[in-house]
């Protein structure tokens, strides 16, 4: 495998390469950059990609490029934009810290004991930078999770890994401050260095820094697994209601029919209108109720009066009283005059003078007419006559 | 007793809630004067009266009534068409929540490649009728919740919606009915 030669090489191919370089790290979410597209911004010029190839900036695998891991992982930390948390660097780098300041005890040369206070220097810089990095990643990352994680199961798995990050994070931070506070007592007595001191404060005000940030992370944290949890099971009963009502059961399985009992909320009720009659001084008093009534009454004015559809006067003439005369037979008269005398009846009928003309037939309905009215004035005797093919009973006075 | 007594009156009686979140400025006004506690225990008060109870909820403000308003019937008919909607929100976007925003048109233009949201909005029955197309039916089914006042039309221009604080109404409902253990182990994932 080649490598660069010198750092110079190495910076000016990567400034060459710029624009590959760039919309690659662009794209290092998205799983196919095609070789393609890379083609086009090395102005096709195989060579170029190739070269990139060699020294492992970039690796091909099928007709897709990917940045190499070493590189990816440089350009992530250096802009501040990882995503995983590396927390072995300063669990390392304790530990190697550890075994420097035994070495710088147990030598006597003072050359070489500077040669590991110096090394111990730099690594506590470093776990101070890293320690705060790692803070602000995690944070950055926790509220991406919550906010773009759109499987719920996952985010919520994530964010527990977060969370164990977290714990490792303090951990470190007791280790390191148990390190210089307590382990290794002898050597920041005996080291007497004025620069190791300044560092050493510089790191114990970042790490101070970084547990009141954790703090408020893991408030962050509870609260949003809190939240999914919440969320999750708002989600579930609905879903579960959802399903009981769809199958007819939520009324008698919940208790929901004594849940809404209780709840007397107006949004349940119907929306009525409620018609109020207009003030009647108000209409009579009012320059404005005038105003409204005379601007109402134009909408009225083209409006078609009903006319009723009246009917032809009746004449004068039907009005008029008619006198129409009918000669009536006075049946009870008839008897009056019957009862005094000693005729038969039908004889008698036969006889009298009605004042108008009878004839025969009617003085018959007469006879029968009295017959069955006054029965109870009348004696019908068990003898017969016959007149004009009328057989008759003959009838006297009681 | 405030100058707003008879806007918040009007608002209230008709079944409607007062939001924090309302884009209305009015609303807000609204709102910020009900959050005075003095104010409140005025209104308490007076509402009481005339058999109305001012009640404060999750940021917003509603009436309800001392005595039994409604038949059961209409309320569970009301809730259970709650259920429906809210199933198909959350089909539809499952943050759909207090402050969302969305436009009747992300919601057809989801249908095309969510078949769950589209069989349930297929289950809609009132609302497919006279079959009417896809952007009709969800805006009848917005038109219900805008109409109960959980969701507002905050733009007219971009058509956006927005959920707003009374929705944790419905949330509480839903979280307050009591399904029993043994009928909930009975529930398919």
């Amino acid at each position: 495998m080649n490598t660069f030669n010198d750092i110079k090489e190495l910076i000016s191919s990567l400034k060459r390469e710029e624009k590959l370089i760039s919309e690659m790290f662009g794209k290092r979410k998205s799983l196919d950059y095609k070789y393609s597209y890379a083609l086009e911004l090395v102005d096709f010029d195989e060579d170029r990609i190739n070269f990139l190839i060699e020294r492992s900036v970039v690796r091909e695998n099928g007709g897709l490029l990917e940045m190499d891991d070493q590189y990816l992982e440089f350009f992530e930390q250096v802009l501040d934009v990882n995503e995983e948390i590396n927390l072995s660097y300063i669990d390392e780098n304790i530990r190697n810290i550890e075994g420097n300041i035994d070495y710088f005890l147990n030598e006597n040369n003072e050359n070489r004991k500077q040669g590991y206070l110096k090394f111990i220097k730099k690594t506590f810089r470093k776990i101070g930078v890293i320690t705060l990095r790692s803070v602000v990643d995690l944070r950055r990352n926790i509220e991406n999770t919550f906010k773009n994680e759109p499987n719920y199961k996952n985010k919520q798995l994530k964010l527990e890994n977060l969370d164990e990050k977290r714990n490792l994070v303090k951990n470190l931070i007791k280790q390191t401050l148990d390190l210089i506070n307590e382990e290794q007592h002898t050597f920041f007595k005996t080291s007497l260095d004025e620069e190791l001191n300044r560092i050493i404060i510089d790191l114990k005000y970042q790490l101070g820094e970084c547990a009141h940030n954790l703090i408020e992370i893991e408030k962050q944290i509870i609260n949003y697994l809190n939240q999914i949890k919440h969320h999750g099971r708002f989600l579930e009963r609905l879903r579960k209601l959802k399903y009981l009502k769809d199958h007819f059961t939520i009324g008698s399985e919940t208790d929901i029919k004594q849940v809404l009992a209780t709840r007397n909320q107006v949004i349940f009720e119907r929306r009525a209108g409620e018609p109020l009659n207009l003030s009647l001084d108000f209409l009579r008093e009012e320059e404005k109720a005038f105003e409204a009534i005379k601007r109402v009454a134009t909408k009225h004015l083209n409006r078609k009066l009903f006319k009723p559809i009246l009917a032809d006067i009746i004449s004068a003439e039907l009005l008029e009283d008619n006198i129409e005369e009918e000669v009536m037979v006075n049946l009870e008269e008839l008897r009056n005059h019957f009862l005094p005398t000693s005729d038969n009846l039908f004889n008698f009928i036969l006889n009298y003078d009605f004042q108008k003309k009878v004839d025969f037939d009617e003085r018959v309905t007469i006879f029968c007419q009295i017959v069955s009215i006054y029965e109870l004035d009348l004696v019908i005797e068990n003898t017969y006559q016959m007149m004009n093919g009328v057989e008759y009973a003959i009838v006297y006075p009681k | 007793m405030t100058k707003y007594t008879s806007e918040i009156f009007e608002v209230l009686r008709r079944g409607q809630f007062i939001c924090s979140n309302s884009p209305d400025d009015h609303m807000q006004t609204l709102y910020r004067v009900l959050e005075d506690e003095d104010v409140f225990a005025d209104l308490y008060e007076y509402f009481s009266k005339i058999n109305y109870v001012l009640e404060q909820g999750n940021e917003y403000f509603y009436f309800s009534r001392t005595e039994k308003n409604v038949d059961l019937e209409r309320k569970l008919d009301k809730a259970f068409g709650w259920i429906d909607i809210l199933d198909f929100f959350k089909t539809f976007d499952s943050s759909f929540d207090v402050g969302f925003r969305f436009t009747p048109s992300e919601i057809v233009n989801q249908l095309k490649n969510n078949a769950d949201l589209k069989s349930k909005l297929d289950s809609f029955k009132k609302i497919n009728v006279d079959k009417r197309n896809y952007s009709e039916r969800i805006k009848k089914i917005i038109e219900k919740l805008e109409r109960d006042n959980f969701i507002v039309l905050e733009s007219e221009m971009s058509e956006t919606y927005k959920v707003l604080t009374s929705f944790n109404y419905l949330k509480d409902l839903i979280t307050i009915v009591n399904i029993p253990e043994e009928i909930e182990n009975e529930i398919p994932e």
